[in-house]
């Protein structure tokens, strides 16, 4: 089934935000920008579009929601260890489908 | 008999698969990585078949699995063992795998049975007849093979603008993401072909990336920080900054698409040195910096193309043009250097990751589709290849995975199965078909997750089964959760109807606890101190009712001597309701300007119903009674009159009754006005509500047919028609919703549409022109209107048709507040 895609503007709009959010998780004081980011992130959800981060899930093949690149060597269990670009997933009539796929490193569990 | 109609570009890096029709090609999507693309990359992984971005991304770290390239090896007897299959696989095998994939792609349900297939022109015989059997092999019973740069060729000779197409010779400029390709074509009387080639099979952009990181980003780290070896840790995978590597590969590739359109970009990231010190990078790259890099390997390009008509006895003069291919072509020094070094008028008029692909659809177009297999049985009619099929599986889970199993009846012998969720996120590759399947499936949390079980037969041709879809709910109608009997709304302001109205903020049968942020406008100013208030009025009922007619569940009033400042018309509120599992609704209320936070939970058992609100709900249903008496009186609805003036009678009584009580009255009668009032609207609501909807439709169907020629008659830009397309996909939603509410959003939207489709048509702002000039004489500012007049009659004159929107614009601004309606409506809850 084809779907039609939310514009391009908006999806590089979410992953600025993305990012613009790890960044501020790293500052001890950033608990007066969580409104204004949670506040962006219902309006993508009023759009319905809402985020994934997979930060710390386990990766395998059959994975089709992430754009893996595998760091370091390759063994058994793969764990998502940075997330580049979030999952972006577009609620339409009940049914979800994804929009963005997130671009993710993996690296082996030691 | 019909034509072939699909073609594939079966390329060293990528593949792609198009389907002519109707005079177009479709390029298909893949159902699995939303690219148009795909990689031409083959992974064996624990017993299953990945074909594409998923094998690509273990070609590196697994080779003795996974396999890449395989068409340089098209037509030589080298082959690959792939360890986990302790198997010998050839390039023609792959090659079948990788067109098996892109059969896939097909969305319109159709089993291309003959295919035109792109090889290079510098194939021989033997690897062109190799192409040929891996067609063959992937199912196809018919394959026609076409040259790769003349499909770029017909890609070009398709378009309409392609008016400089007669007879010559013009070269096809090819740099993809791993290989360049550049070829000598002509038409001579109506016939195209190869005249001579050239090409590098390990030069592309993924060389560029790499290049970006050792020739800018390495000597920077090095002049920042203490580090040894750098390159080496870097690209190693067991070296210190591996990790950091396959960042900056995936940074430098957008890096450089960046710099296709702007002067330069940054490069932003973290790194720890030897001695300990983290150094936040911001590196900045120019285009220069980039085009430095890019110079030799273009140049080197540009030599073979001289060597190319050197041999051919040629110069640039002879040639038409230089058509761009290869999604490398897209960076403008590429295509600088190109025109200048060559002199060569530089083509770069079609979209070159699919032009290949397009060239071979349309040449599919005009081949006909000649099929001797005389045993050809259409499968959707061939009730014996009904694979029976039985499941099993938990229709509702709160666990993240869900085991799948199945059981095969009949014959089921060198069959493939694969399974994949309908958002794109697990497709558990193709993998043999036993006589039982066992699956692991991934959910989505607290979502319906559809998955499609496909099985393919031993020509790789679809099997029909008797499988549904397979639909398991996560974390739905748990024992915890449960939904919700009835909508819950905000009540708003309805500028436009000068009422108020409502507007779903939860559904009904969502799963409880639930929680959700919205943001409104401010529709009036109140001033610090003053008596003015501003509602928040939460109710259960349907959310297409009067807001009246449902019950009051929540209510929180801010009144201006709550406020630390004035708070301004137009300004953000935010307001977030929760519900709990138990039906507890929490309010919480922030105003922007003032900083303030407003907060109230209410329970069900806390009835709470303010007097003065009452007493006003009563009077704007009076008024509606009267309007609704005397709308069906003129429409001669003389039963639906009578029973209306029944129901006035009672509300007067209500009236009367509710006016003798006071703010803090402590018995229960005002809890019984509420009631008898709710009942009343409810009842008004009955008799009315099909009228409200129904001319709602008709609306919507009226600017919907508006729309649909206006798709017709204009060019409409790409965003613009898949808004259109989003509005119709959920049309049968909001339409059976008979939500008045959702029904006049989607109809906003499409006016809003149509408005800035039909902005771009100067006719469409003539007309608008001559409209607002015909309003002079009610404009606040009669001598600047009759200046923009003519001023407006002069642009439409010299057809300065930007200038004349701008004049509009102005003119629009110089209408009295009262014929701009959207603003100056006062009162109702204060918030829209």
């Amino acid at each position: 089934m084809e779907y039609p895609n939310p514009p391009r503007q908006i999806l590089n709009i979410i992953n600025q935000v993305f990012d613009l959010e790890k960044k501020i998780k790293k500052h001890p004081d950033s608990r007066s920008f969580e409104r204004n980011l949670r506040r962006i992130n219902d309006q993508f959800e009023e759009l319905g579009l809402s985020t994934h981060n997979p930060l710390g899930e386990l990766y395998q093949e059959t994975r089709t929601d992430c754009e893996a690149s595998i760091s370091g060597e390759l063994k058994d269990k793969l764990i998502i260890t940075e997330v580049i670009k979030p999952i972006i997933i577009a609620k339409d009539g009940g049914f979800n489908h994804i929009v963005q796929k997130a671009v993710v490193i993996v690296e082996s569990l030691k | 008999m019909g034509m072939i109609n699909f073609g594939i570009d079966l390329g060293t890096t990528n593949s792609a698969i198009g389907k002519f029709e109707k005079g177009k090609v479709e390029i298909f999507k893949n159902p699995v990585s939303l690219k148009e693309t795909l990689p031409s990359v083959v992974a064996f992984r624990k017993g299953r078949l990945l074909v594409g971005d998923k094998a690509r991304e273990f070609l590196k770290r697994d080779p003795l699995n996974v396999v890449g390239s395989f068409k340089r090896k098209m037509g030589t007897s080298e082959t690959y063992f792939i360890e986990s299959e302790q198997k010998e696989f050839t390039p023609v095998n792959l090659s079948a795998m990788v067109l098996r994939e892109l059969k896939n792609f097909v969305h319109s349900g159709e089993n291309p049975e003959g295919m035109v297939i792109t090889i290079p022109a510098s194939f021989d015989t033997i690897q062109s007849n190799a192409t040929k059997k891996a067609g063959i092999e992937a199912g196809f019973k018919q394959v026609v093979l076409l040259q790769e740069p003349i499909a770029a060729s017909l890609a070009y000779a398709n378009k309409d603008e392609a008016d400089n197409f007669g007879d010559g010779k013009w070269l096809v400029y090819d740099l993809g993401g791993g290989t360049f390709d550049v070829a000598l074509v002509s038409i001579f009387e109506g016939e195209m072909k190869v005249l001579d080639h050239e090409g590098n099979n390990f030069l592309g952009g993924t060389d560029f990336d790499l290049k970006i990181i050792e020739e800018l980003v390495i000597p920077h780290l090095e002049s920042e920080g203490k580090f040894t070896d750098l390159e080496r840790e870097l690209k190693s995978a067991s070296g210190r900054y591996n990790k950091l590597f396959h960042l900056l590969l995936h940074k430098a590739e957008e890096a450089k698409i960046e710099l296709s359109t702007n002067e330069s970009t940054e490069l932003e990231f973290e790194i720890t040195d030897e001695e300990g010190n983290e150094h936040d990078i911001y590196f900045t790259i120019t285009r220069k910096d980039f085009e430095s890099i890019l110079e030799p390997f273009i140049k080197a390009t540009v030599k073979q193309i001289s060597n190319l008509l050197v041999n051919n006895q040629l110069n640039a003069r002879d040639l038409k043009f230089v058509l761009m291919v290869g999604g490398s072509t897209y960076i403008p020094f590429v295509r600088k250097t190109i025109g200048e070094e060559l002199d060569i008028e530089v083509n770069c008029n079609i979209d070159p990751t699919t032009a290949i692909a397009k060239g071979a659809a349309f040449f599919a177009g005009t081949k006909l589709l000649v099929i001797t297999d005389k045993a050809k049985v259409d499968p959707a009619f061939d009730a014996e290849r009904v694979l029976d099929i039985k499941t099993g599986y938990q229709k509702a889970t709160q666990d993240l995975e869900e085991y799948f199993t199945a059981l095969i009846q009949g014959d089921w012998l060198g069959y493939h199965y694969r399974i994949t969720r309908q958002d794109g996120g697990y497709d558990s590759g193709l993998k043999p078909l036993d006589k039982q399947i066992s699956e692991l499936l991934p959910l989505v949390k607290d979502s319906y997750n559809h998955f499609d079980l496909l099985v393919f037969d031993e020509s790789s041709n679809p099997v029909e089964t008797n499988v549904p879809i397979i639909g398991i709910a996560q974390g739905r109608y748990s024992v915890a959760g449960q939904p919700l009997p009835h909508d819950i709304c905000l009540e708003i302001d309805d500028l436009e109807e000068q009422t108020t109205s409502l507007e779903v903020v939860f559904t009904k049968n969502d799963v409880l606890p639930t929680k959700r942020t919205l943001i409104k406008e401010l529709t009036k100013t109140i001033k610090k101190g003053a008596e003015e208030t501003i509602t928040i009025n939460i109710v259960e009922g349907p959310g297409y009712a009067l807001p009246s007619a449902n019950q009051v569940i929540g209510f929180i009033s801010i009144s201006g001597k709550e406020l630390t400042r004035d708070i301004i018309k137009g300004s953000d509120i935010e307001i977030t309701l929760e519900m709990s599992e138990s039906r507890d609704m929490k309010i919480n209320v922030y105003l922007t300007l003032t900083d303030q936070e407003f907060e109230d939970i209410f329970t069900p058992s806390e009835r709470t119903v303010n007097i003065t609100r009452l007493n006003e709900e009563l009077l704007v249903l009076l008024e509606k009674l009267n309007l609704e008496i005397r709308e069906a009186e003129v429409n001669e609805q003389y039963v639906t009159a009578k029973l209306l003036n029944d129901i006035k009678k009672e509300l007067r009584s209500l009236m009367v009754k509710s006016n003798k009580i006071k703010e803090d009255d402590v018995t229960d009668e005002k809890f019984q006005i509420e009631d008898q009032k709710r009942k009343i609207a409810q009842e008004v609501d009955n008799l009315t509500a099909d009228k409200r909807i129904n001319s709602v439709k008709m609306e919507y169907f009226k600017v919907k047919k508006d729309m649909l020629a206006i798709f017709d008659q204009f060019d409409v830009l790409d965003h613009e028609k898949s808004a259109l397309d989003r509005i119709l996909d959920q049309e049968r939603s909001f339409l059976s919703s008979n939500s008045l509410g959702k029904i006049k959003e989607m109809t906003d939207k499409m006016y809003d549409l149509r408005a800035r489709i039909r902005w771009r048509d100067p006719s469409y702002v003539a007309f608008l022109f001559y409209w607002f000039a015909s309003q002079q004489s009610v404009m606040t500012n009669k001598t600047r209107a009759q200046q923009l007049i003519d001023e407006g009659e002069k642009a439409i004159e010299e057809k300065k048709h930007d200038k004349l929107r701008v004049i509009v614009n102005e003119l629009f601004g110089l209408l009295p507040k009262e014929a701009q309606k959207r603003s100056d409506f006062q009162g109702g809850t204060g918030i829209s």
